[in-house]
C-alpha cells in the first residue's frame, strides 16, 4: 500500500498571510472605492442615501461641468500647468540622472566618491526640507513664480541618479562595453549607442518616479508659487477647497464648488497616476528586476 | 616586416599592486601565442594592455611596426574576442559583426559583403536575423569571433574565449579556431587557464606567473624541458610529481635522497650542487614504473587512490614522501586501493630543480 501525500489546501500561516492581505486590502482598497463612487452621486445623495449608493452619470456630469467651467476654467488651467512641470521636470531628471548615474557606475574621476555620498544625503534628505534653500535659490535668480523655475526645482531628482548607478554598475556587462570600445566607439558613442539603447528599462523606471514625485508635488509648489494661474492641481484643489467652503457647510454660501466637485477634483489627481503606472508597469517591473540578471 | 606583436619592458601596476612586473616579448607575424598561467598571474591584464582596454605603467607596445602605447584600442590594428562573448543585446547577429563597420562609416556594400564573407566563414548565414538572446553559447562565440574577423585586424586577440562553453562545444570551436588560424594567417594572442587549450593551439606557450614571464616555448619544450618548477608544476594533467631531497653519493653514481629516505639514481651530473644540497625532483606520472619488489632502485608504496579514466588509469600511491606519487598505468590495472607496490623512477626522465626553483641542467 503506497501513502498518498497531498498539499494540504490551506495551512495555518498562509491562513494568516490571506487574512492580513484581506485586511490590507480592504483597509486601503474600500476609501478608494467610496472615493470613486461619490464622484459620481449628487451632494443630496451623499448626505441622504446609504454610503456607497449606485453611481450617477447625470450627477457626475452636473459636477463636471461645474468644476471645469468654475472661475474660467481654472481647473483646467491647473491641470495643464501640472502636465507642463511633470513632463519639463521629468525630462530635465532624465537628462540629468541618466548621463550621471553612468558616469558614476563605470568612470573613475576625482570627486567620484563625494557625489556619490552627496546624492546618497540628497536622496535620504525629505524633500520638505530643500524646499525652502530651492526657494532662496531661485528667488535670488529671479525663477520663482515662474514655468521655468517650477521645472527646474522640479527636475532636481537625486534618487533618480541613484537608481540609474545602481541599474550600470550591476546590470551592464562591461565587456560589453569593453567591445565597443575596441570596435571604435568614443566614450560618447559607448554611452549614445551601447549603454542608452540597454538603459531602457532604467530610464522608464526614473520616468515613473519622477513623474510620481512631481506629480503629487504640493509643498515646493507652494512655495515657489505665489500666482494661482500658476498652481499645480495639489496646491489648486486646496486653494479651491479653502476659498470656496465646500467642506464648511457655511449658511448662506452659493459658491458652486460642492462636495461631489472637490471629491471629482481629487479624482482628476488620482487618475493619471494610476494611468501611467498601468502603462509603465511592465518597463517598471523590468526595471526593478534587471539587476537581479546576470549580463 | 618585423614581428606582428612587440612587447618592450612593460609593466602595469594598479595602485601599489605590481600586476605585470616587466614582460618583454615578440610575436611574429601569423604565429598563435597562447598566455597561461593561474589567477592573478597578470595573462588577462597583458592582453588588456595590448588591446588598449588598460593603460601601461611603463613599456612600449609595438604593434606591425607602429608604437600603439597611447593609441586607442580601435587605432591598434587589433580586434579582441572576449569569455563572456560581449555581444550588444540590443542588435541581431548582422548587426553586432556589423557595428564596427557602421563605426568606420564603410560603404553599405562593402558592410553586406564583409559581413557575409564572415558568416560564411562561421557558418552564421541562417542566423543573421536571430539576436543574440536566442542563440546557443558555441553561437554566440561565433558572432563575437566573426565581429572580430570583419575588422581584418593584424592581430587577434582572445580572452578564455572558450571557458563558458560545455565540454563537447569547447572541443568544437577550439577546432574552429584553429581552422581560423590556418585560414586567416593572422597572429593570434590567446589567454587561457586551461591546458589542453594551450598545448594544442599554441605555436608558442608563454608561462606567466605573477607578472612574470616564467617560460616561452613550444607546447612540448615547455612539457619536456620546464626551465622552473612553476612551469613543471603547471604545465601537464596530471601535475607532474614533485619531491624535495638532498643531494647525495652513492658509490659513483649521483644520486638524490627522497625526503621518504629512498635513493634515486641521476643519469647525469649535478652540475654546480654539493653533496647535501636541497633540490626538488620532478618526474611526470607516466615515467614512473611499476617494477618487481626486491629491485635494486624500487621504492616501496602504497595505492590510496585510483581514477580509471576509461583509456588510462591515474594511481595515486603513498611512498613516504610529502605527498603522493601520481603513476599513470595502462586502463586494465590489476590492483586495488591498499595493495602494495614497487616503483622506480627512470633516471633519465627525472628533472631536477634548485632550492630557488631553477631547472639544474646537466
Amino acid at each position: 500500500m503506497i501513502d498518498v501525500i497531498r498539499r494540504k489546501n490551506l495551512t495555518y500561516g498562509q491562513f494568516i498571510i490571506f487574512a492580513t492581505l484581506l485586511f490590507a486590502l480592504c483597509f486601503f482598497g474600500i476609501p478608494v472605492v467610496w472615493l470613486i463612487s461619490a464622484a459620481f452621486r449628487s451632494e443630496v445623495s451623499l448626505y441622504s442615501a446609504k454610503a456607497f449608493d449606485w453611481p450617477d452619470l447625470v450627477s457626475f456630469a452636473e459636477s463636471w461641468v461645474t468644476l471645469t467651467t468654475y472661475n474660467d476654467f481654472q481647473i483646467l488651467l491647473w491641470a495643464k500647468n501640472t502636465l507642463i512641470y511633470c513632463a519639463g521636470g521629468v525630462i530635465l531628471s532624465l537628462i540629468a540622472c541618466i548621463p550621471a548615474g553612468y558616469a558614476l557606475a563605470l568612470s573613475e574621476f576625482p570627486g567620484r566618491r563625494l557625489i556619490l555620498i552627496a546624492t546618497l544625503i540628497a536622496m535620504i534628505t525629505p524633500s520638505t526640507a530643500l524646499v525652502l534653500p530651492i526657494f532662496l535659490e531661485l528667488n535670488l535668480l529671479g525663477l520663482t513664480n515662474s514655468y521655468s523655475g517650477m521645472v527646474l526645482a522640479s527636475g532636481f531628482f537625486p534618487f533618480g541618479v541613484y537608481l540609474t548607478y545602481i541599474f550600470f554598475s550591476s546590470s551592464l556587462p562591461k565587456g560589453v562595453l569593453d567591445s565597443a570600445v575596441i570596435d571604435g566607439c568614443s566614450r560618447f558613442q559607448v554611452f549614445t549607442r551601447i549603454a542608452l539603447p540597454l538603459a531602457k528599462p532604467i530610464i522608464s523606471l526614473v520616468a515613473f518616479f519622477s513623474f510620481l514625485a512631481i506629480w503629487a508635488n504640493y509643498f515646493l509648489a507652494f512655495v515657489l508659487l505665489s500666482d494661482p494661474t500658476l498652481y499645480n492641481l495639489p496646491v489648486g484643489l486646496t486653494d479651491l477647497v479653502s476659498s470656496s467652503g465646500a467642506l464648511s457647510n457655511l449658511a448662506g454660501n452659493d459658491i458652486p464648488i460642492r462636495k461631489p466637485e472637490v471629491i471629482l477634483a481629487a479624482m482628476l489627481i488620482i487618475v493619471p497616476v494610476l494611468i501611467v503606472f498601468l502603462a509603465a508597469q511592465r518597463f517598471v517591473k523590468s526595471g526593478m528586476l534587471a539587476g537581479a540578471e546576470k549580463g | 616586416m618585423g614581428a606582428a606583436v612587440e612587447l618592450h619592458g612593460i609593466k602595469k601596476s594598479f595602485g601599489s599592486v605590481n600586476v605585470i612586473d616587466g614582460v618583454d616579448l615578440a610575436v611574429e607575424q601569423g604565429e598563435f601565442v597562447v598566455f597561461v598561467g593561474p589567477s592573478g598571474s597578470g595573462k588577462s591584464t597583458l592582453l588588456r594592455v595590448i588591446a588598449g582596454l588598460e593603460s601601461t605603467t611603463s613599456g612600449d607596445i609595438i604593434i606591425d611596426d607602429h608604437n600603439v602605447t597611447y593609441a586607442e584600442p580601435s587605432d591598434r590594428g587589433i580586434a579582441m574576442v572576449f569569455q563572456s562573448y560581449a555581444l550588444y543585446p540590443h542588435m541581431n547577429v548582422f548587426e553586432n559583426i556589423a557595428f564596427n563597420l557602421r563605426l568606420a562609416k564603410t560603404p553599405k556594400s562593402e558592410v553586406d559583403r564583409l559581413v557575409l564573407d564572415a558568416a560564411r566563414i562561421l557558418k552564421l548565414e541562417a542566423l543573421l536575423d536571430r539576436s543574440p538572446a536566442q542563440l546557443s553559447g558555441g553561437q554566440r562565440q561565433r558572432v563575437a569571433i566573426g565581429r572580430a574577423i570583419v575588422r581584418q585586424p593584424k592581430v587577434f586577440l582572445f580572452d578564455e574565449p572558450l571557458s563558458n562553453l560545455d565540454a563537447g562545444m569547447r572541443v568544437e570551436m577550439r577546432l574552429e579556431i584553429e581552422r581560423l588560424h590556418r585560414e586567416l594567417g593572422a597572429a593570434m594572442v590567446y589567454v587561457t587557464h586551461d591546458q589542453v587549450e594551450a598545448m594544442t593551439l599554441a605555436d608558442r606557450i608563454v608561462a606567466l606567473d605573477d607578472g612574470h614571464i616564467q617560460q616561452i616555448g613550444s607546447p612540448l619544450e615547455l612539457y619536456k624541458n620546464p626551465s622552473n618548477l612553476f612551469v613543471a608544476g603547471f604545465i601537464g594533467s596530471p601535475k607532474m610529481n614533485l619531491v624535495t631531497g638532498k643531494v647525495g653519493q652513492v658509490a659513483s653514481e649521483n644520486s638524490v635522497e627522497l625526503d621518504g629516505k629512498a635513493q634515486v639514481k641521476i643519469s647525469a651530473s649535478v652540475s654546480g650542487q654539493a653533496s647535501g644540497d636541497v633540490v626538488t625532483v620532478g618526474i611526470r606520472p607516466e615515467a614512473v614504473k611499476i617494477v618487481q619488489a626486491g629491485q635494486a632502485d624500487a621504492i616501496q608504496a602504497e595505492i590510496e587512490a585510483i581514477e580509471r579514466l576509461g583509456n588510462v588509469t591515474y594511481v595515486y600511491a603513498d611512498a613516504g614522501m610529502s605527498q603522493l606519487v601520481t603513476i599513470q598505468v595502462d586502463a586494465e590495472f590489476s590492483h586495488n586501493i591498499g595493495d602494495k607496490l614497487a616503483i622506480a623512477f627512470a633516471p633519465e626522465q627525472l628533472h631536477l630543480f634548485d632550492k630557488d626553483g631553477q631547472v639544474i641542467t646537466p
